[in-house]
């Protein structure tokens, strides 16, 4: 029986060493890259000859931008629209990477089932959102923390808290994205490998399939849900920290 | 689980994230999204437009609507008058013309009337002579004296009053 966690496994296609550092052409950079070339082929399809009536491809991908500039509007308000091309980014990237890897096939691969890239694009968003707030508000956006009309030792301690759940934002975001789509794939590969087993029972064979069977296409529906959500989550949160840093609040 | 391995598979993958995320957003987002959003503002603004417009046009139809119902009132009150008018005007022509007739007809009869009293007068004048003179042949036969003129238009006088 398979290893479930076999699919996460990081294998090299070029590599490559830059002094010390590893920085080879694994599995994982290639489908980033498949993602990448998916986002671009849609969206250069998508605004090729921008009309006032939208063709079918520019009408998808105007859906997903004015979708993204809504909620840039509901959550952070008329400064967030200069976000928009960083959160659709994030949010199509995110989508894309989750989505290819759906396709169900050995070959495919999620990035986004492993930490080091969620925490990479999460310490992107930290990083974009601590600049962002320090530019507009210099050290006033430490006042971010500070609760308001607050008995002071009480704010001391509320202010304490708010910081360490501020620093844990990268990780929190990082590890809800990873975790989400880990425990996805092992569960579908757990009632993919059943599947094999069962339907391998000589006495019986194929019968005893079904059940697993179904249970896998029923969850690969269920995971193409949450890859969609996930993605949705992870840009929805990066707007409402990013409000935090345009707003204070 | 190798995602925890991290001495092996942190540096590959942030690497290549930094490098396909940064052609993502500087090679394909920022060259595609703003293309698409000024066309997306200028649909706005055409479909605002042409709502201001369509506004402003119902506006103007209404304005002509209602024009039109007034004019149809001024017109209907003026067409009522002017019949009333008429009306007026012939009534009092037919009273005009009626008491015309009637006068010419007193008049007719009121000449008639003199002409008979004439005729009448004048016959009983004649009447009066033919009788003086009857009355003084008849005095003359029974008497043998003509009576005086004086005396017969006397008598006939209280006779014919």
């Amino acid at each position: 029986m398979a290893n479930p966690m076999e699919q996460f496994e990081i294998k090299d296609i070029a590599p490559i060493e830059y002094g010390q550092y590893d920085l080879s052409f694994t599995n994982s950079a290639l489908w980033m890259a498949l993602a990448l070339v998916t986002v671009a082929i849609f969206l250069f399809v998508g605004t090729a000859k921008p009309q006032l009536v939208p063709s079918r491809w520019q009408a998808a991908v105007e859906y997903l931008y004015d979708f993204v500039r809504k909620m840039l509007d509901d959550n952070v308000g008329p400064e967030g629209r200069k976000f928009a091309p960083l959160i659709f980014s994030l949010f199509i990237f995110v989508l894309a990477c989750n989505m290819l890897g759906m396709i169900p096939w050995v070959g495919s691969f999620t990035p986004t089932s492993h930490i080091s890239v969620t925490l990479g694009l999460a310490v992107l968003v930290f990083a974009i959102v601590c600049i962002v707030g320090f530019w507009k508000h210099g050290l006033h956006f430490f006042s971010l923390f500070w609760p308001k009309d607050t008995f002071f030792p009480l704010a001391v301690f509320v202010a304490c808290i708010e910081f360490l759940s501020f620093l844990s934002r990268p990780f929190t975001l990082a590890i809800r994205l990873f975790a989400n789509m880990t425990a996805g794939h092992v569960l579908l590969k757990v009632f993919g490998t059943f599947v094999v087993s069962l339907g391998l029972f000589s006495d019986l064979p194929f019968v005893l399939a079904i059940l697993p069977l179904t249970v896998t296409i029923a969850l690969t529906g269920l995971e193409v849900l949450i890859a969609v959500v996930q993605a949705y989550v992870f840009a929805l949160l990066a707007s409402i920290y990013l409000n935090d840093a345009i707003n204070l609040h | 689980m190798p995602q925890f391995d991290l001495a092996n598979v942190f540096l590959p993958q942030l690497f290549w994230l930094s490098v396909l995320f940064a052609i993502l957003y500087f090679g394909v987002v920022r060259l595609t999204l703003p293309k698409l959003g000024k066309v997306m503002e200028e649909r706005e603004n055409k479909v605002s437009g042409d709502i201001e417009k369509a506004e402003k046009a119902k506006l103007d139809s209404d304005k002509l609507n209602e024009d039109y119902e007034t004019g149809l009132l001024v017109a209907r009150d003026e067409a009522r008058k002017m019949l009333a008018d008429a009306k007026s005007k012939a009534a009092a022509s037919v009273e005009k013309k009626s008491a015309n007739a009637q006068k010419k007809a007193d008049e007719t009869i009121a000449a008639a009337q003199v002409e008979i009293e004439k005729a009448r007068a004048s016959a009983m004048k004649e009447i009066e002579a033919v009788a003086a003179d009857g009355a003084s042949s008849i005095v003359e036969r029974l008497t043998g004296n003509a009576p005086t003129k004086a005396v017969v238009s006397k008598a006939t006088k209280s006779v014919f009053g």
